[in-house]
């Protein structure tokens, strides 16, 4: 797919004050619209860290990221606005219920009144939520945490979807709910999803695109298909992440 | 931005509200906080211009002094004479036993023969003012080696010096007026021995001078007695409103821990509707704090038999000032919150400068009972300004231009935390 780079990274380098070595380094990459776009690699390759940068949620030190032929540095309220993000680490107040958290959010992306209602409760409803929404989210178990977590991202209808493993700590059936509700997204909105994950197989299946980050570099990106073909040696894309990221522990 | 600000305001009220144990600590704890200290206050107030101090007297004297003196002591309010114990006179050996151990406040022994020592002293001062070619105006002459009229007053150990001065200038009050009596009386019975005239009787030189205790207050003429309320309720007000830092602050890291001021960054629009909406809660709480905590000092302190605390016609300046004060401790909790890395550090610290810019202020000791360098340092605490804004409205009637410019370096104080807040902020995210 020769699709227009929605999003297009260039030489983005990021190092944490504390450590010597940049989590990201040089870094290019380009997201096709439309594209579901896999972000994989090890602990502490830096895809969280690429991620927060497209976000807004930290500064580069150096590098350029254009996001709808926008530059992220001078534009970045429009871009925000475009962009759904779906973080790592449950962004939710717990004391809140599920419903005022993502009033909350839809609010905070200028929705209101009978459109957000519909919007949350419409959404609620496609991740099992409707029973609960108006319970505290601390009294919620960890899937259902992830699944509100994805709900406040997705409210506004973003052109780009990011998400940080948003597949982590849950179990199949949930799994399955969010990556076919992702899918339908994608086919019947256009939806541009950006998606870290540790399972080789998962993104295998899901992906249109790939690409493996090892030590703040991509090592290599491609559609799974080609890269797996690619790899004579091969059989799937573990296989391939083994092969360039070595058997060795990181981070 | 409404909407942003808005939705904020309601995020944050509700998690306040579901802060059971923050709400209590912002309501629940300085209310009780005032009615404790209000009382404490009160109860030592009370002994101090407490009516019918029991007094021990011992009354050696028999004789116009002592008579004279018992009879003063009776005549006010203030004492309440004892000389007898259990009907049976008592010994100074007793009386000091009693008054040591705080069973009486005041013990008084006057010496035997001291009516006589004084006339005899009396006489001498008289001799000495005649030249010597005169001769011996009194039989028998007065002896000048006698011995002066002896009163010793004891006072139980633990009272303090306030009570014990009022108490010596009140003794020596009916001294001076026995004196003069005597001074008198012999003068009297000169004349009668010189020129035969008998006085028919004894002139009234007491109360010769209006002396009357008045309190100087601003323009409007209206005179308002301090009372313990008004020196309590807005110390302990200014202090609770400032405790606001810890809740404020501990939900600034709380948000930060929790990784949604992260998230939040990556919401369109500036943040600024989102802390504004933060800030305008805890203000509100603030407000709300110091409405309670008044209303408390004008209602509830008098069912405890306090005085109440009367508001004068400076409301509008109250209000300016209690504003003023809101956004100063949102300020600081909001500096506190973003400096601080973690919810303890920013508790302990947040709580001990509280407390410490309350001791400088004033609102522990007042401000009249430090030394010149502390009322020099008191100055620097934003406190301070609040508590003096609010003495000079309950106490002194100021209008509004008589608070503002306390208003005005609460605003700065609350604006340069914030910068201060800001620039940190831009500081640590720029790394
Ligand atoms: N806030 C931070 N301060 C300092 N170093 C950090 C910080 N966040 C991440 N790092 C470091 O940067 C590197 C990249 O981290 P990052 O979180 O981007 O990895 P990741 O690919 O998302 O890993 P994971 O799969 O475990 O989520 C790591 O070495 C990590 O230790
Ligand atoms: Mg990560």
């Amino acid at each position: 797919m020769a699709s227009t780079p929605i999003i297009e990274i260039r030489q983005l380098t990021k190092r944490y004050h504390q450590s010597d070595e940049p989590a990201v380094k040089k870094l290019d990459l380009k997201i096709g619209k439309g594209e579901i776009f896999g972000l994989l690699g090890p602990n502490g390759a830096g895809k969280t860290t690429t991620i927060s940068i497209l976000c807004s949620q930290i500064n580069a030190d150096e590098g350029d990221i254009f996001v709808d032929g926008k530059n992220l540095a001078a534009d970045s309220v429009q871009i925000k606005k475009i962009i759904g993000v779906v973080p790592q680490e449950i962004a939710l107040y717990q004391k809140l219920t599920a419903y005022e958290n993502l009033r909350f959010f839809g609010n905070m992306y200028g929705l209101k009144g009978e459109d957000l209602k519909e919007r949350i409760m419409s959404r609620a409803a496609a991740f099992g939520l409707e029973q609960k929404l108006h319970r505290k989210v601390n009294t919620f178990s960890g899937g259902m945490k992830r699944r509100v977590n994805l709900v406040a991202g997705i409210l506004h209808r973003p052109r780009i979807l990011i998400l940080d493993e948003p597949t982590v700590g849950i179990d199949v059936q949930s799994k399955n709910v969010i990556i076919d509700y992702l899918k339908q997204l994608n086919e019947k909105e256009e939806t541009t999803i950006v998606y870290t994950s540790h399972l080789m197989e998962e993104a295998e299946r899901f992906c249109t695109h790939i690409a493996i980050l090892d030590m703040g570099k991509i090592v290599t990106e491609g559609k799974p298909e080609e890269l797996i073909s690619g790899y004579p040696s091969c059989n799937n894309l573990e296989d391939i992440f083994l092969l360039l990221t070595g058997r060795s522990l990181r981070d | 931005m409404w909407l942003k600000f808005k939705a904020s305001v309601i995020k944050e009220s509700l998690l306040l509200l579901r802060d059971k144990a923050g709400l209590a600590m912002l309501f629940i704890m300085p209310m009780a906080l005032i009615l404790i200290m209000s009382l404490l206050q009160e109860s030592t107030l009370k002994k101090l211009e407490e009516r019918n101090t029991p007094v021990l007297v011992i009354n050696n004297d028999h004789d116009s002094l002592g008579a004279h003196i018992v009879a003063g002591l009776n005549e006010t309010e203030f004492f309440e004479l004892h000389q007898t114990i259990d009907g049976k006179p008592l010994n100074v050996q007793q009386l000091k036993k009693l008054v040591t151990n705080g069973k009486y406040r005041v013990g008084i022994v006057i010496g035997e023969g001291a009516s006589n020592a004084l006339r005899n002293k009396i006489k001498y001062e008289i001799q000495q003012q005649f030249p010597p070619e005169e001769g011996a105006l009194f039989s028998p002459p007065p002896d000048p080696d006698k011995p002066l009229p002896k009163i010793d007053v004891y006072f139980d150990p633990i009272t303090q010096s306030a009570f014990k001065q009022a108490v010596m200038s009140a003794l020596n009050e009916f001294f001076y007026a026995v004196e003069a009596k005597m001074v008198m009386e012999i003068y009297a019975s000169m004349m009668n021995d010189i020129i035969g005239i008998e006085l028919k009787q004894m002139a009234d030189f007491k109360n010769m001078i209006d002396l009357t205790e008045k309190t100087s207050v601003g323009k409007e003429e209206k005179v308002i007695i301090p009372k313990p309320a008004q020196h309590n309720v807005p110390a302990w007000t200014i202090f609770a409103m400032f405790f606001i830092v810890i809740p404020l602050a501990g939900n600034i890291i709380k948000e930060r821990e929790s990784g949604m001021s992260l998230r939040l960054r990556t919401l369109p629009g500036s943040n600024l509707s989102v802390i504004l909406g933060k800030a305008g809660v805890y203000f509100v709480v603030g407000m709300l704090q110091a409405a309670s905590m008044l209303l408390l000092g004008m209602y509830i302190l008098p069912l405890f038999g306090m005085a109440a605390l009367t508001v004068g016609p400076g409301l509008p300046a109250l209000m300016i000032i209690t504003i003023a004060i809101s956004l100063a401790a949102t300020g600081y909790g909001i500096l506190i919150g973003t400096v601080s890395t973690t919810q303890e550090q920013s508790s302990i610290f947040g709580s001990i400068s509280v407390v410490i810019l309350a001791a400088l202020g004033g609102i522990w000791v007042p401000i009249f009972m430090m030394t010149e360098t502390m009322v020099k340092i008191s100055k620097l605490s934003p406190l301070n300004w609040g508590l003096n804004a609010y003495y000079d409205i309950f106490l002194r009637n100021e209008p509004v231009s008589g608070i503002l410019h306390y208003a005005l370096y609460l605003l700065a104080f609350a604006l340069s935390c914030i910068l201060a807040a800001w620039f940190y902020n831009r500081y640590k995210n720029s790394r």
